[in-house]
């Protein structure tokens, strides 16, 4: 191994990048940068060649303004890999590369200070114990003062950082249909770790899902059903890694499966539905389309991040923004945008909070149940909680 | 060790297969030599590139994806302009015109070159005709392309080498007419709804089109009203097409298929069907040589059988299967299944300008299979689905055309996501 941890991957993608240039013109954060997906793979490998110490290295590449955009202004939306005349995996690409910017010291801390899902306290954990948010009555393979631990679970039931955090109604609303529809219930309120991932804390946010794969397997469940299409995938490859035989189904198929009835009327406004880049064959949007009622033709439907992925605030709050505005702008006005995966639904709330728009925004669980999100109280929340009597503990915690 | 064990491992062939195997064996441990044998004296090029390089849209430099650095990190042994003029599999040698050299284990990875099949012998005076794959190809048609007197190309053939030329030759601002046997373009991967929807673009940019016509003759004639003293050609080429027209053109370019360069093996040595056959480490039915790119003929996923998967990307992997399989086994180790080729779909994505064409999986449309098509205005993507055993269905090809070529947009994102879709299917 040479001063990169990573440098089999790079070299792995620099065998394959034709260097045609068709990625660049599919990201604005390599457009920024002027670099192809090879010419990241190249750049590392060059700074390694001409560094002898690792303390050269991380100067070599910090200096490289152009690598270093390339590298932490990536959403993880693939954009450019679906616009890859060669199909290669540019997510392996940027997610080895952050790994070697996170041990070279190259994310500052204050990036990822509040995302360490999985260590006591992160941004959520912080958000729901200062507001009361507890699930200790749904996690019921946990044991807990007042309820032994139970097993023999049918279903368990993820429903990702966002939503368990920032919708405790409609959380336990979906939960409570859940159990209807799929027999004895638990939930698994963990994060799958994806801003681990973004932070180049790779290793750990496998481990973080392998865990979780583990809690699943003790429940007895037999079946895990994610709301986001990110959780899906993660836990999906975690069970399959720690060979743990649980079938994990997306939301939207399991209330497919069940006959699941909508307990309100779809809005009169036309639909735009925001695909999760992270459902890139298009099977969650397929399920969601269906449980909806919508043709998969008829809406219009945007791709690519909402401006959440990557970490990228951490590092360009206003590409962040822009990327929100950017995917927001295809909504025609007057519209209600259905996103599929919650963080998407909080991110473009955030940005129509300073830059309103004409538009409905929407998680689809949010056109299906009778909660919703209340996206005013969320933030304001989520500001006030920096003052007042937890203020000074979360700086501490999160230095 | 014994002396075979300590011979070199050779390459044949620098392109994507040769380097991404000299890669692997590099990543995988193999510290012995590596003897790469070209046919050119350059750094290996991208094919893909070519067609850019000579419509001006790429620089000579830029057609190179890897640069010398990296390569000599590699630590090559590169013999250059010295193709391989036979492989002695028994004797574990290569002969060359620079002398025999010995391996231990040997990568076939001479990719395959275009053919002019149907050309027929120009009358009048001599005349090559232009064809697209190399460096020198490239250099040659960019000369013709730069050069004004040239106004009319004539482009044979329909496929994505065809169609890169003419783009080529549209970028240039050439007048452009394609001839093609089939009566559609985009040759056997496009059902016809889809290859209408690109010749209307085609057609949108100015190109002739004659479709379902040879070329049947082909003479060198004066040029009328050509004025030596101003440096334009003196020539020009009298083309009559199978239906009896004909027409004038400055220049002609030819892509008939392509052929796989396995001239050096002598018959009955390896087995050969359509390319080489090799198992999922990239072996050939010699344990000690391994075939990748266009001249292997691996597993391809929706048949099942083993087929020549022509693309950048299957050039790379197989490359890089047989570099680690040779690199496990001259350490002593078997190859494990992780680093087994996992078998391949047919994949293309083409721009002509601002018409896109992407697909992926077979077009083959067997009385079984079931094709539906969905037309937007900017879009039509034809899916080629097919009954399961168990009942339901699976896609195994689709056609998409998007009038708009822009990068990152939904055709991109349907395209990718479809063909996630076949190969989801497939394994």
């Amino acid at each position: 191994m040479g001063l990169l941890e990573r440098s089999d991957a790079y070299w792995k993608f620099t065998g394959q990048c034709t260097q045609c240039g068709h990625c660049t013109k599919a990201c604005d954060s390599l457009i920024a940068a002027d670099m192809t997906l090879g010419d990241i793979a190249q750049a590392l490998l060059a700074a390694e060649r001409e560094s002898e110490t690792v303390d050269q290295l991380r100067m070599n590449i910090a200096a490289n303004g152009q690598l270093v955009q390339a590298v932490r202004g990536c959403f993880f939306c693939t954009s450019c890999k679906n616009t890859c005349f060669a199909h290669n995996d540019v997510c392996d690409l940027i997610y080895n590369a952050r790994v070697d910017f996170q041990k070279l010291g190259l994310i500052p801390r204050e990036a990822w200070s509040s995302v360490l899902v999985d260590e006591e306290w992160d941004i959520f954990t912080a958000y729901r114990a200062i507001h009361g948010i507890g699930y200790s009555d749904l996690t019921r393979h946990v044991a807990t003062e007042e309820a032994p631990a139970q097993t023999g679970f049918d279903v368990a039931f993820f429903p990702g950082c966002s939503l368990a955090a920032y919708g405790p109604e409609l959380t336990r609303e979906i939960f409570a249909t859940v159990e209807e529809l799929g027999g004895k219930a638990t939930m698994i309120d963990h994060c799958c770790g994806s801003s681990l991932k973004s932070a180049g804390f790779f290793d750990r946010a496998e481990t973080l899902c392998d865990n979780n794969s583990r809690e699943i397997e003790q429940s007895g469940a037999k079946q895990l059903v994610c709301v986001c299409p990110g959780c899906a995938n993660d836990m999906k490859k975690a069970l399959e890694r720690t060979g743990v035989d649980v079938e994990v189904v997306s939301l939207a198929a399991f209330l497919n499966e069940h006959g699941f009835t909508p307990k309100r009327e779809l809005p009169d406004t036309p639909l735009c539905i925001s695909k999760s880049c992270q459902d890139r064959d298009g099977t969650y949007l397929e399920q969601t389309c269906e449980l909806l009622g919508v043709d998969e033709q008829t809406p219009t439907i945007f791709h690519g991040c909402c401006g959440a992925g990557g970490a990228v605030s951490a590092f360009d709050p206003d590409r962040q923004a822009a990327q929100a505005d950017s995917k927001l702008s295809f909504a025609e006005d007057g519209s209600t945008v259905v996103t599929m995966c919650p963080t998407c639904t909080y991110t473009y709330a955030f940005r129509m909070m300073s830059a309103p728009r004409n538009l409905q925004n929407k998680h689809y669980t949010e056109l299906l149940f009778e909660s919703q999100f209340d996206w005013s109280t969320v933030f304001y929340q989520l500001n006030s909680m920096w003052y007042g009597e937890y203020g000074a503990w979360l700086a501490q915690v999160f230095a | 060790m014994n002396e075979q064990q300590q011979a070199a491992v050779a390459i044949i062939g620098y392109g994507t297969a040769g380097v991404n195997a000299a890669i692997a064996l590099r990543r995988f441990g193999y510290a012995g030599v590596i003897r790469v044998f070209s046919d050119t004296n350059t750094l290996p090029y991208s094919p893909i590139l070519t067609s850019y390089y000579a419509g001006g849209q790429k620089t000579y430099d830029e057609c190179f994806p890897w640069s010398a650095e990296e390569l000599a990190e590699l630590d090559l042994e590169v013999v250059q302009d010295c193709p391989v003029t036979s492989l002695d599999v028994a004797g574990h040698a290569l002969h060359t015109p620079k002398g025999d050299f010995a391996y231990s284990k040997c990568v076939i990875a001479t990719g395959a070159t275009p053919m002019c099949y149907g050309f027929p012998q120009v009358e009048g005076g001599s005349y090559e005709p232009l064809v697209l794959r190399s460096m020198d190809d490239a250099e040659r048609l960019k000369g013709v392309l730069e050069d004004d007197s040239c106004k009319r190309v004539l482009v044979s053939g329909a496929s994505m080498v065809a169609l890169k030329t003419l783009e080529a030759c549209l970028n240039r601002g050439k007048q452009v007419t394609l001839v093609g046997m089939n009566p559609h373009v985009l040759d056997f991967n496009a059902l016809p709804q889809a290859a209408e929807r690109f010749e209307r673009g085609l057609l949108g940019y100015g190109v002739e089109l004659r479709l379902g016509q040879t070329i049947a003759a082909v003479e060198r004639v004066a040029r009328e009203g050509a004025d030596a003293a101003d440096g334009g050609r003196d020539w020009q080429l009298k083309v009559t097409f199978s239906g009896g027209d004909v027409d004038y053109f400055d220049e002609i370019s030819v892509s008939h298929g392509m052929k796989c360069n396995l001239d050096f093996v002598e018959p009955g040595t390896l087995e050969i069907d359509r390319a080489l056959v090799v198992d999922e480490f990239m072996c050939t039915s010699d344990p000690d040589v391994y075939a990748a790119g266009d001249v292997a003929q691996a597993t391809e996923l929706i048949s099942g059988q083993k087929r020549i998967v022509g693309i950048w990307k299957n050039a790379a992997l197989q490359g890089e299967c047989a570099g680690r399989a040779i690199a496990c086994e001259l350490a002593g180790a078997e190859p494990t299944a992780e680093g087994a080729f996992k078998g391949s779909i047919s994949m293309n994505t083409i721009a002509v300008k601002d018409t896109l064409f992407i697909s992926a999986g077979t077009m083959e449309v067997t009385p079984e299979r079931r094709v539906e098509v969905r037309e937007t205005d900017d879009m039509t993507v034809l899916y080629i689905f097919e009954p399961l055993p168990e009942g339901g269905e699976r896609l195994v090809g689709f056609n998409l055309v998007c009038d708009h070529d822009e990068e990152g947009s939904r055709a991109y994102d349907t395209g990718a996501m479809l063909t996630l879709r076949i190969e989801a299917a497939c394994r």
